[in-house]
C-alpha cells in the first residue's frame, strides 16, 4: 500500500471486514483487509475459492458493502452512498463482467450493449452509434444484430465486454471472466483485456483461476500469500510501535 | 431502445405461455362485459315509443288472472286513452318441444294498440270475422310453413277446452311482420272471446291488461289510480309501464346484479391467479438478468416499472380484445332480444371499471415480484453462478 505513492490511486480498500451472518453463524471473510490498486494497473486475483475474492471485487463494484472500513474510489468513499446514488455511480464508473455473461437473451448484441446507456443523457441515434464503437473495438462489430443463442460463449463474452466498456468506465471489474471458456478463447478475452488496459487506459481487476493470466496481467496478487504477508507486517508494525 | 421496447420483447419471450394468459385474462372480460352489457338493459331506463302502455296484472303473481270487466273500470279511469288485455295460452305445437308464444287477445282494440305488429288490412278484417283464427308471425309462418286459410291444431299445457280436450282446433287467418325482423315475428295471437267461451274453467278472466295513457297523462300517477280502484278486492292489481313488466320478469329468473357480482369477483381473483403466477415465473426465470441490470446500475424502481408495464400489457391486451368481442356479441344479442329485452349496450362507465381493473390487477400482480427485486442482492445472485 506504500509503493504506489509516486502513481496516483484508483482503488483503496482500507481495513477492510466483511463477515456474512449465516443463522446464527457467522462468517468472517475479511478480516482487516487493505489493498490499494493504481490508474492502469491490469491486476489479476487468484487464490483458492472461498477466500473471498468475489466478495473483494464486489466490494470495489459497490455490490456489496464492507461490514466496516472504507472503500475509496478516485478518491470518493463509496461504501457510505446511498443505494441510488451507488447504482448512479455505478453505472458511471464501473464495468463489470462475470463468468456468465447474463446477457438479456431477447435483445441482439447491439441492445445488450446499449442497455446501460438507457441510463446517460445520451439519445437514441448516440446509443447506437456508442454501442456500434464498442462492438466493434471487442471485433464483433459483424455480429451487432445476432441474438446471444446465435453465437458461441467466447462471442457472447466478448459482447459482456462490449457492454461493460460502453459507457466508458475507468474502472473494469472481471469475474473468471474466462472460467468457462476453452484455452485458445480464453486467450483472445485476455488479449483483448489487455488492450483494453494498455491502449484506452482502463483500470482492471480480473479475478480468475487461469494461471496464464499472470501472462496478462501488470500485477499478480496471490490473496493467499497476500493476506498472510500483510498479517505479518501489522504484526510486526504493532510490535515495533510497543 | 427504451423501457417499452425492453417490455414488448420480454412479453414475447415465452409466446405460449403469453398467449394461454392472454386468452384467459381475454375471456374473462368477455363475460365481465357480456354480463354488463345485460345488465345495462335490466338497469337503465330504456326510452323507447310504448312508453305509453302499462300492464296491469294480479298484484300477487301473473298466474292468477283478474276479471274481464276490470277492462270498463280502468278505461274510465282518468288518463286512460284505453284499455286491451291478454291471456296467456301456454301453447305447443304437436309436442311439448315446439313451445309457443300463444296470447289470446282482444280482437277489437289489441292490434289498434301494439301497431308494432304489421298486418295487412285485409288480413286484420279477415282475421276479425274468423271465430278461430290466428294471426302468426312471420318467422313461425316460415317455420312451419302455414299459410293463411291453413287448420293448425294448438295444444294447451294450461287450458282444457270444453270437449275435455286440450289440443285447440285453429285456422290461420293472417300474418304479420316486424320491424325487428324473425326475432320480432314469433307470437302467435287468437280471439279472446273465442278463448272465454271455449274453455272449460276460468271464463271472464283475462291473464293482464294492458292500460294505454294519453300523452298529457302521468304514467305514474294513473298506474297508481288504477291500482287504488281494485286495492280491496280479491283482485288487486299491480300495473306498471310495460318496459318495467319485461324487466321484472327476466329478474324472476335471475338476480343479474347478483350474478354480475358474482362473476366480476370470480373473473377478477382467476384473473389475479393466473397473471400472478404468470409474472412470478417469469421474474424467477429471470432474476440473474435482473441482478446483472442491477449491476449495470439499473434502480430497482426501474425494473419494478418493467414488471408492472408487462403486468399492464398482458392484462390490457386481454381486456381489450374481451371487450371487443363482447361488443360484437353485444350488437347481436341486443338484435336477437330486441323485444324481449331491449337496452342491451355498454355504457362508458363499463369501460371505466375494466381500466380500473386492469391498473389495480397489474398492480397486484407486480406486488410480488417487486418485493423479490427490491431484496435482490446483486452480489448473492450472480456470485452463485460466477
Ligand atoms: N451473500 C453471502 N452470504 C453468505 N456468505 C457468503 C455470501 N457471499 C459469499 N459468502 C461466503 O464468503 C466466502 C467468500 O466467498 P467468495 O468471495 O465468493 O469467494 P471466492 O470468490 O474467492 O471463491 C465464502 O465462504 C462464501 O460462502
Ligand atoms: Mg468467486
Amino acid at each position: 500500500m506504500q509503493n504506489n505513492n509516486q502513481k496516483k490511486v484508483a482503488i483503496e480498500l482500507i481495513n477492510i471486514n466483511k463477515s456474512y451472518q449465516k443463522g446464527s453463524n457467522k462468517v468472517v471473510v475479511h478480516d482487516n483487509f487493505n489493498l490499494s490498486i493504481a490508474k492502469g494497473e491490469f491486476v489479476a486475483l487468484m487464490g483458492p475459492s472461498g477466500l473471498g475474492k468475489s466478495t473483494l471485487l464486489n466490494l470495489i463494484g459497490g455490490l456489496d458493502l464492507p461490514t466496516s472500513g472504507s472503500v475509496i474510489i478516485d478518491n470518493q468513499r463509496i461504501d457510505t452512498l446511498s443505494e441510488g446514488k451507488l447504482s448512479t455511480w455505478r453505472a458511471e464508473n464501473i464495468g463489470f463482467v462475470f463468468q456468465s455473461h447474463h446477457l438479456l437473451p431477447v435483445l441482439t448484441a447491439q441492445g445488450n450493449v446499449e442497455l446501460p446507456l438507457l441510463l446517460t443523457a445520451l439519445n437514441s441515434k448516440q446509443r447506437k452509434q456508442h454501442a456500434s464503437l464498442a462492438l466493434r473495438l471487442v471485433g464483433m462489430e459483424e455480429r451487432a444484430k445476432h441474438l446471444p443463442k446465435e453465437l458461441s460463449g467466447g462471442q457472447e463474452q466478448r459482447v459482456a465486454i462490449a457492454r461493460a466498456i460502453v459507457s466508458d468506465p475507468k474502472i473494469i471489474l472481471c469475474d473468471e471472466p474466462t472460467g468457462n471458456l476453452d484455452r485458445k478463447t480464453a486467450d483472445e478475452i485476455l488479449t483483448l483485456l489487455t488492450t483494453l488496459n494498455k491502449y484506452f487506459g482502463k483500470t482492471i481487476v480480473m479475478v480468475t483461476h487461469d494461471l496464464r493470466a499472470s501472462e496478462y496481467a501488470s500485477r499478480v496478487i496471490n490473496l493467499e500469500k497476500y493476506i498472510h504477508d500483510s498479517k505479518q507486517n501489522q504484526l510486526s508494525a504493532v510490535e515495533v510501535n510497543s | 431502445m427504451n423501457i417499452f421496447q425492453l417490455v414488448w420483447v420480454n412479453s414475447f419471450r415465452k409466446k405460449t405461455r403469453f398467449s394461454l394468459t392472454c386468452i384467459s385474462v381475454m375471456i374473462a372480460f368477455f363475460l365481465f362485459s357480456i354480463l354488463a352489457g345485460i345488465n345495462h338493459a335490466l338497469t337503465s331506463n330504456v326510452s323507447s315509443n310504448n312508453q305509453l302502455r302499462l300492464l296491469t296484472s294480479h298484484k300477487i303473481s301473473l298466474a292468477r288472472s283478474l276479471p274481464i270487466n276490470y277492462q270498463q273500470k280502468i278505461a274510465v279511469i282518468a288518463g286512460v286513452e284505453s284499455v286491451s288485455y291478454a291471456s296467456w295460452f301456454g301453447g305447443f305445437f304437436k309436442d311439448e318441444t315446439n313451445q309457443l308464444a300463444v296470447l289470446a287477445v282482444d280482437h277489437n282494440s289489441y292490434f289498434e294498440m301494439f301497431d308494432e305488429y304489421y298486418i295487412s288490412k285485409l288480413q286484420l278484417e279477415q282475421w276479425k270475422k274468423t271465430r278461430t283464427g290466428l294471426v302468426v308471425g312471420q318467422a313461425i309462418a316460415n317455420k312451419y310453413d302455414w299459410k293463411v286459410g291453413d287448420r293448425v291444431p294448438l295444444n294447451s299445457s294450461i287450458w282444457m277446452n270444453r270437449e275435455g280436450s286440450f289440443t285447440w282446433p285453429f285456422t290461420v287467418a293472417a300474418i304479420y311482420q316486424s320491424a325487428d325482423g324473425a326475432s320480432g315475428e314469433k307470437q302467435i295471437f287468437f280471439q279472446h272471446s273465442y278463448f272465454d267461451k271455449a274453455r272449460a274453467y276460468a271464463r271472464n278472466t283475462v291473464s293482464w291488461l294492458t292500460p294505454k295513457v294519453t300523452e298529457q297523462a302521468d304514467v305514474d300517477e294513473v298506474s297508481q289510480r288504477i291500482d287504488k280502484l281494485f286495492v280491496n278486492s280479491n283482485g288487486a292489481t299491480r300495473t306498471t309501464t310495460e318496459q318495467v313488466f319485461i324487466k321484472e320478469r327476466v329478474q324472476q329468473f335471475v338476480d343479474m346484479a347478483m350474478v354480475i357480482k358474482l362473476v366480476v369477483i370470480a373473473v377478477f381473483f382467476t384473473l389475479l391467479l393466473i397473471v400472478c403466477n404468470t409474472m412470478v415465473q417469469s421474474n424467477r426465470e429471470r432474476l440473474n438478468e435482473s441482478a446483472m441490470m442491477k449491476a449495470l446500475g439499473f434502480s430497482s424502481l426501474f425494473l419494478i416499472a418493467q414488471v408492472y408495464l408487462e403486468s399492464f400489457f398482458i392484462l390490457a391486451l386481454g381486456a381489450l380484445f374481451g371487450c371487443m368481442f363482447a361488443l360484437l356479441c353485444l350488437v347481436w344479442l341486443s338484435q336477437l332480444f330486441a323485444n324481449f329485452l331491449p337496452g342491451i349496450a355498454i355504457d362508458n362507465s363499463h369501460y371505466l371499471s375494466v381500466a380500473l381493473l386492469v391498473l389495480t390487477a397489474a398492480t397486484l400482480c407486480s406486488l410480488l415480484p417487486a418485493l423479490t427485486l427490491n431484496r435482490l442482492t446483486i452480489s448473492k445472485t450472480l456470485g452463485a453462478k460466477a
